[in-house]
């Protein structure tokens, strides 16, 4: 997809800053340029592994509703340990 | 002046629940983007457009139960705990009479364990359009004494007072005048409850209400902002919770502790909140009262000849509402972020959930479905006489759709789908070839899909550069 300078990727994953609780949970996730924001509820949460035969994908998705009423969706990537956002999910 | 004082029984500790993201986001060097300013002056004009600095804080503590004695006046001597809305698995309380407080109910616990506490509780089941009405009464009448409004959560309202001195007489005046117009809609024990506090700014206002006795308004100056919150704890900072416990652990209690450090060790150990942090503690940052706009809601409702207790009539009546609420005029094309589905009970009461949508829309069932769902985790707890939906946030409405008009069909291309050479409206065509003009290459794209079935996000669409 990325051979083709005419073609541009949507919803690519962005690195996010997320707190977690004890647990592991989201508590708090500051969004690029704003302040962090308390996770008021996490809606649903699904696992996705996939391309394990190249360059292997393992990610724990949560959608969550920000404090501001702001939906988000986030997931933990299982091999880099870090959180990242991403739209059009 | 009074000292802040912050034992007092049902106060948040956290003055920014409820405020929006303007008075607790951002760097100081946005500051003129959200409203604050860091250098302005008391004296500046009023400008309605900008917010008003000198601000009026309102707060009625448990402002839902209070309406609920004042429903039900046998109660006042009694032990008397509100439920929390939207709960029916484990019900928690959610406010506590001053006698049910004595006893040692808290907000918080579940229902069992108030009733051991305290056997002659008496229960409340909230009823959310009550509490919706009394403050929208409480907006309107203030909204007559200054066109800067904003309320803060249910019993909590900022007003902007700037130059509203010549008005209505010196700062006192001004908050015993508000507190005075709350009689027209409020009975006098609620009025008398009330508590207000004038200040540069949200922060200050809401701490000096906070600090307050009933019917003693606390007025604090430009020049006493910074001694007045240097009493307050840092509990009452609008920032990460996570750095409010961490400046507890490390032994600073009060904003004027926390002043004694230089900025750069804060910004080194919390970042910016660190900064945001002394930026409050030192009254340097002045959060405007900003007047409130609210889209007016579209509401429907329908009346049952007798009460319905059935899930699938509820659902049947969903649907129709719904479209009922998307086919009115009112909407002007809008999609729908954000609704609200109610019920008034058999006997009384009233029922309520909300759902945010993931993403404005404008179809039925993806406005249906999240509610229905609400519905079963929370359903209404007595039989419904009257199902009420209001669609309350929207999305932005489309401006330019007459680009995607087809005037050969006269109707609208579904949504852009088919686009392909030969297919394109002349109109947008025409704005291409304007942008082409003036920019030398289109910045037009077009969504297409990649692998629409990928269980990757990232893999199902891409733009494509869009040059008819």
């Amino acid at each position: 997809m990325s051979d083709d300078p005419r073609l541009r990727p949507l919803g690519r994953p962005r690195p996010v800053d997320v707190r977690t609780d004890e647990a592991g949970e989201p508590t708090h996730v500051r969004l690029s340029g704003r302040t962090a924001r308390r996770v008021e509820a996490v809606r649903e949460r699904w696992r996705i592994d996939d391309e394990w035969w190249r360059s292997s994908i393992s990610r724990v998705y949560l959608a969550v509703v920000l404090d501001d009423g702001r939906p988000v969706t986030l997931y933990r990537d299982l091999l880099d340990g870090r959180w990242y956002v991403q739209k059009g999910e | 002046m009074s000292e802040p004082r912050h034992s007092a029984y049902g106060v948040p500790t956290h003055p920014a629940v409820g405020w929006d993201a303007r008075g607790k986001t951002s760097a100081p060097h946005r500051d003129a983007e959200h409203g604050w300013s860091l250098s302005g002056t008391f004296a500046e004009e009023a400008d309605v457009a900008r917010g008003s600095r000198q601000a009026l804080c309102l707060w009625l503590p448990t402002f839902e139960l209070r309406l609920e004695l004042v429903r039900s006046p046998g109660l006042d001597a009694a032990s008397v705990a509100l439920l929390s809305p939207g709960e029916s698995v484990r019900r928690t309380v959610w406010q506590v009479s001053e006698r049910a407080h004595d006893a040692g109910v808290r907000p918080g616990q579940i229902v069992s364990q108030a009733v051991s506490l305290c056997p002659t509780l008496t229960l409340l089941e909230p009823d959310p359009a009550h509490y919706d009405a009394a403050t929208e009464a409480m907006l309107e009448v203030l909204a007559e004494l200054t066109p800067v409004v904003e309320p803060a959560g249910r019993g909590r309202v900022f007003l902007g007072m700037d130059g509203l001195g010549r008005l209505y007489g010196s700062p006192v005046r001004q908050a015993e005048r508000a507190l005075r117009s709350l009689f027209r809609i409020f009975p006098s024990p609620l009025v008398a409850a009330t508590r207000a506090g004038m200040a540069p700014g949200r922060f200050g206002a809401w701490v000096a209400a906070a600090s307050a006795r009933s019917g003693a308004p606390v007025i604090v100056s430009e020049d006493e902002l910074a001694d007045f919150l240097a009493s307050c704890p840092v509990s009452a900072l609008p920032v990460d919770p996570l750095a409010i416990q961490r400046l507890e652990r490390l032994g600073v209690v009060t904003l004027g502790e926390l002043r004694r450090f230089p900025e750069p060790s804060l910004v080194a150990q919390f970042g910016e909140e660190g900064r945001d942090a002394l930026a409050w503690a030192t009254g340097r940052r002045i959060d405007r009262v900003r007047p409130f706009h609210r889209p007016r809601p579209i509401r429907v409702s329908l009346d049952f000849p007798v009460p319905v207790g059935l899930a699938e009539t509820l659902h049947g009546a969903l649907d129709r509402l719904v479209e009922r609420a998307l086919s009115r005029p009112t909407r002007r094309g809008r999609s729908v972020a954000a609704v609200r589905l109610g019920a008034y009970l058999e006997g009384g009461g009233s029922w309520f959930v909300e759902t945010v949508l993931r993403e404005p829309t404008s179809e039925r069932e993806k406005i249906a479905f999240p509610l229905r769902g609400k519905m079963a985790i929370s359903p209404p707890p007595r039989a419904v006489e009257t199902l009420l939906v209001e669609l309350t946030r929207f999305g932005a409405p489309s401006t330019q759709t007459s680009l995607f008009d087809r005037r050969e069909e006269g109707g609208r291309a579904a949504d852009g789908r088919d686009l392909a050479r030969g297919e394109v409206p002349f109109s947008l065509k025409d704005a291409v070839k304007e942008l082409k003009l003036r920019l030398g290459h289109s910045p037009l794209y077009r969504v297409v899909e990649v692998d629409p079935w990928s269980r990757i996000p990232e893999r199902r669409h891409a733009l494509l550069s869009f040059d008819p």
